[in-house]
């Protein structure tokens, strides 16, 4: 009896504690919005996700104090949260939109710094075999690979005016950063003309691995795949096509790329929140991190095209002078 | 009133039954079938448990350590991944479950089944407790979102920080829930009706029939479902990643006993499994650090599972 009384105390003065766990707790949950000491919050698109967790990573080898995290929503998530003042850095794969700087205008996030990082460049590849076909444009590799192309199995049968040989396609699966970027810059705006969903056909060959879908280019002579740049550039055995995405073929070079000439690319950004930094030694020396050493390796290390020179010293330099975006 | 005919066959076969030796082909054939249906579940079991064991050698073999002690990392080498904050947000979540779902659900199963009229309501109440109970996990997911994360509702997104370790537990134990109710209340209901009557007869008010006959008696069988249903919330990822659990990088490692951190950021061993996962297309060696973070995970909820088989075998001990 006595035993069974005593049991039953435990109960409430579990409850109990939790509440007042909560309740003290409740007090740190109001200033989420503040800056912490040594701490560095960053959010945004899950395209240049990788490379601010990898910098993150080398980062702290020289300053094991500092936490970074890091989340990858998707950029337009991400600026939401900034433009809140819930993060310190926005990844995004695109520029900010005037709508989205005049939300934070309107919260008193007024000094936006805006860095180029990287690049982000898809190569479309076919057998180092195959003489036909040297330059695809939007429009075919629309055909070949987007949705109505599910089903056929021949160049020709696809995209009529393309020669009749087997078609076999191979690339990266759903849940690639590279699957993602090819719909968004490739496929996404035809898909909307011709009225279907924005992703590719179903029936080709994914890997997670890019040296299995080179395997895949290789293993037939009238092969079709698309794998990030620059894992691309160093592939034996496969050939890189030129695409034409409405001004004439270009062939996928570092330069081209770079440049934005080639038309599957894309410059890939983060924005910080200048006051925040100056708030927080943190958020400062990441960021010369950042622009000093991670961006030539850390890029790199992800899959993107790395910054020429000139645009890299263009970065560090908006970094230091501290530069906002009007 | 039985037939002439069928008296007739039984007695057929009763006379053959005793006469002749008869094989029971189809009672042997039935017992044949369940045996394989147990084979069946045992074989898939195994093969699971055996090769995410084999691959996690790579990583539970060499750095045990460092693999419990080491940060989520998705961008560096496998030989520098660790799963420490996994089992803090694990743990942590188990705890909520355990201090939220089993009190408000058995307080819940023990008014329906013993104090609460039996009508249309209550009925009504059941039923919907049962269905809650199959809902997918995701919608409470959603829930959580709504309620705990943005605060749509009650702000309540100031007490918890907003995507946080308390909003993942609070998530999951409103998840575990019903099955509480469900569990709890199946025990109840198995309570013997000599012993309330044995309680009454000795003139026991209600409050004391239940505390010291009907709650004594049902105690294993509500925690061996309660347990079940918390290793049920542990092993959940789709309702975390709603919540927001973090699957990059997480910067903060607080200590496995620091309750400061249940309002921040968090990730949890499910979340640290789909990750790895994921990134083992691109780094073969994440493979191994998934198998492992899978065994740490089994581990947890076999640990959890084996404490509720202690406290029962406890309380039917004391239930002599």
């Amino acid at each position: 009896m006595r035993n069974s009384r005593r049991r039953l105390l435990w109960l409430p003065a579990i409850l109990v504690s939790l509440a007042l766990v909560a309740a003290a707790c409740g007090g740190d949950g109001e200033d989420a919005g503040e800056a912490t000491p040594g701490t560095v919050n960053i959010s945004g698109s899950s395209t240049v996700e990788p490379i601010s967790i990898r910098v993150a990573e080398l980062f702290e080898d020289v300053a094991p104090g500092i936490s970074v995290t890091v989340d990858g929503p998707g950029t337009g998530d991400g600026f939401k949260l900034f433009c809140e003042g819930e993060t310190d850095i926005s990844d995004a794969s695109r520029q900010i939109k005037d709508q989205e700087k005049e939300t934070c205008l309107a919260n008193g996030i007024d000094n936006i710094i805006e860095l180029k990082v990287g690049v982000d460049g898809i190569a479309v590849m076919t057998s180092e075999d195959n003489d036909a076909v040297e330059c695809l444009t939007f429009d075919q590799l629309f055909d070949l690979i987007g949705p109505n192309g599910e089903g056929t199995t021949s160049w020709a049968e696809a995209s009529p005016g393309l020669p009749d040989a087997p078609l076999d396609i191979f690339g990266p699966g759903e849940e690639s950063g590279t699957f993602d970027s090819f719909i968004e810059i490739v496929l996404e705006d035809l898909a909307e003309v011709a009225g279907v969903e924005a992703t590719t056909r179903t029936d080709y060959i994914p890997s997670g691995d890019d040296n299995v879908i080179l395997q895949g280019i290789q293993s037939s002579d009238t092969s079709l795949g698309w794998v990030g740049f620059a894992f691309a550039i160093n592939a034996t055995g496969a050939k890189l096509l030129e695409v034409d995405g409405g001004n004439g073929c270009v062939s996928p070079t570092g330069e081209t790329i770079a440049s934005n000439e080639y038309p599957i690319s894309r410059d890939l950004w983060i924005y910080v929140n200048a006051d925040k930094a100056a708030a927080n030694d943190a958020i400062v020396a990441y960021l010369d991190f950042y622009v000093s050493e991670a961006l030539s390796t850390a890029v790199g290390d992800v899959g993107y095209v790395p910054l020429t020179e000139a645009a890299r010293a263009e970065t560090a330099e908006r970094w230091h002078s501290r530069t906002t975006i009007g | 009133m039985m037939s002439r005919l069928s008296d007739d066959r039984s007695r057929a076969a009763i006379a053959a039954s005793i006469e002749k030796r008869r094989v029971d082909t189809r009672g042997l054939l039935f017992r044949t079938l369940l045996q394989a249906c147990l084979l069946l579940t045992l074989a898939l079991l195994a093969v699971l448990i055996i090769s995410v064991v084999t691959n996690s050698t790579d990583q539970l073999g060499t750095r045990l350590g460092d693999f419990l002690s080491g940060t989520l990392r998705s961008q560096s080498g496998d030989d520098r991944l660790g799963v420490h904050q996994g089992i803090y947000g694990s743990l942590w979540i188990a705890v909520i479950v355990a201090v939220l779902a089993f009190p408000v659900g058995i307080g819940a199963a023990v008014y329906l089944e013993e104090y609460a009229p039996r009508n249309r309501f209550t009925e009504f109440v059941e039923v919907n407790i049962r269905n809650l109970a199959g809902v997918p996990s995701v919608v409470y997911g959603l829930l959580g979102l709504a309620l705990l994360v943005k605060g749509n509702l009650f702000g309540l997104d100031r007490l918890t920080g907003g995507s946080s370790t308390l909003s993942a537990g609070i998530t999951l134990a409103i998840l575990a829930l019903p099955i509480v109710v469900i569990t709890a209340g199946e025990a109840v209901r198995a309570v013997p009706v000599e012993l309330r009557e044995g309680a009454y007869g000795v003139g026991a008010t209600k409050w004391e029939m239940i505390r010291t006959q009907v709650l004594p008696y049902a105690a294993p069988g509500i925690l061996t479902g309660t347990l079940l249903s918390m290793a049920r919330a542990v092993g959940e990822a789709a309702p975390l990643i709603l919540v927001g659990a973090i699957s990059g990088r997480l910067g903060s490692d607080p200590g496995l006993l620091d309750l400061s951190a249940l309002t921040d950021q968090f990730t949890a061993l499910p979340i640290v499994i789909t990750t790895w996962t994921v990134q083992s297309g691109r780094d073969v060696g994440f493979t191994a650090a998934a198998a492992s973070a899978i065994v740490v995970l089994l581990v947890f909820v076999l640990l959890m599972n084996s404490a509720a088989i202690g406290l029962r075998n406890r309380f039917e001990k004391k239930r002599g």
